[in-house]
């Protein structure tokens, strides 16, 4: 398991300000660059004040994540630390011009969660989750992941609202599309559609990044 | 930097993609869905694309209130220094990218099934009975004609095999189900290792899978 460091120290947990200027890499003033550079700092410098940061923001929302997709309270919980623990540990792996920090966050619980539900039910331990060494980033993703974030929420409001009911389904479930369709009332072939619209629709106002 | 490959051309569905993004695939199936992934450049940019969504709806939930010793339990589970990344284990040279787990299952559980065929059971899910596993076979070796409950994942890792006509190699991805009997084999090149998953052990269809079944227990 994880080693234990009982170096605990007191830390404000108010605003976070980067220690050194590592904000020069990036355009000011999104919030995804300012937990991109939390998490930089935590690769040069093992940064626990930008943890803490990191921890605010993402853990609770983790384990709403978590309980979404119907996680005990405390297996949410523990799930959220997991999560946290391990942007701590791969932190040196992320590239802030392949994902933006909630996307990288987000795969992170995904698997962490694939990999309990398998745990629990066989009782032993697994290796690292699944993630595979990425391509290099061309130019243009590097771009589109800096400014991706603001821009897919802005496509999501514009999606039709039933569009946007499936696509939250879908992402807020593990449950296939069928079990979906059936707590929608509606046939399967409707949320099918439904959903391939929506992606359809976010590939058109997000092409660059799609 | 690998060498190039050529790309895959058999690819996942849209509909397999955003379910691996969305986290809805058993965990044997989203490894075969990565190792296919790491191999393509398209269906892994539509992966990503999906998986961007994810991250901006994650933001936009409501957050849940954790325990008022959340964040120490955690400061105080840190290792300092944060591990450094491990090595990353290079594959053969002659196999597409594949997860840790997948090379460590190939080190570690490799056993011949039959003359020219070895497995390597990867994952299993004891309740579901879900199972992936590294399947090498030697060539001019077919696997028994035989067919499956629920659906089956394949990604080609290394080498060739051919089924009903069509040739799948390095990186491609197969899905087959119960409506399909058949009887994939090596017909070019070496040796073929494929990373498979199912829910269920196959089921043979004539006697030399029958008995060649249990050996293999896949």
């Amino acid at each position: 398991m994880h080693a234990i460091a009982f170096d605990q120290a007191g830390y404000h947990l108010g605003g976070w300000t980067p220690a050194r200027p590592v904000i020069a890499m990036s355009k000011p003033g999104t919030a995804a660059d300012g937990f991109a550079d939390m998490i930089g700092a935590i690769a040069a410098h093992a940064d626990r004040q930008a943890f803490a940061g990191l921890f605010e923001h993402f853990a609770p929302r983790v384990k709403s994540y978590m309980l979404r997709l119907g996680a005990e309270p405390q297996q949410a919980e523990e799930l959220a630390q997991e999560t946290l623990l391990t942007v701590w540990r791969k932190a040196g792996a992320f590239d802030r011009a392949k994902a933006a920090p909630s996307t990288w966050i987000f795969t992170i619980a995904r698997n962490l969660r694939i990999d309990a539900a398998r745990r629990a039910r066989r009782g032993d331990p697994v290796e690292d989750p699944s993630d595979l060494p990425d391509a290099e980033p061309t130019p243009d993703e590097a771009m589109a992941a800096a400014q991706s974030q603001g821009r897919i929420r802005e496509a999501l409001g514009a999606l039709p609202p039933e569009q946007a009911q499936v696509v939250r389904l879908s992402f807020f479930s593990d449950k296939p599309h069928s079990e979906i369709a059936e707590e929608l009332k509606l046939p399967l072939g409707t949320v099918k559609s439904r959903l391939r619209l929506a992606m359809a629709r976010l590939r058109d106002l997000l092409g660059d990044l799609a | 930097m690998t060498p190039p490959m050529q790309q895959p051309t058999r690819h996942p569905s849209e509909d397999l993609i955003l379910d691996y993004a969305r986290g809805a695939l058993e965990a044997g199936r989203a490894l075969v869905m990565s190792a296919h992934l790491g191999a393509c450049p398209a269906c892994h940019a539509a992966a990503r694309f999906a998986e961007a969504i994810g991250g901006a709806l994650i933001e936009e939930l409501e957050p849940a209130s954790l325990e008022p010793d959340a964040l120490a339990r955690a400061l105080a589970r840190l290792d300092t220094p944060p591990t450094p990344p491990a090595a990353t284990q290079r594959p053969p040279d002659d196999w597409i990218r594949v997860p840790p787990e997948v090379l460590a299952a190939a080190r570690r559980h490799k056993r011949w099934a039959a003359p020219g065929v070895w497995v390597a059971p990867v994952t299993r899910d004891r309740r579901t009975d879900a199972r992936s596993y590294l399947l090498g076979i030697g060539r001019g070796i077919a696997v028994p004609r035989h067919t499956h409950r629920g659906s089956e994942f394949v990604c080609v890792l290394k080498g060739s095999f051919e089924d009903r006509g069509v040739v799948y190699g390095p990186g491609d991805f197969a899905e087959s189900d119960e409506s399909v009997e058949h009887r994939p084999h090596v017909t070019r090149g070496g040796e073929c290792v494929c990373l498979a998953a199912a829910d269920h052990p196959l089921v043979p269809r004539e006697l030399i899978g029958r008995l060649f079944q249990p050996l293999v227990r896949i």
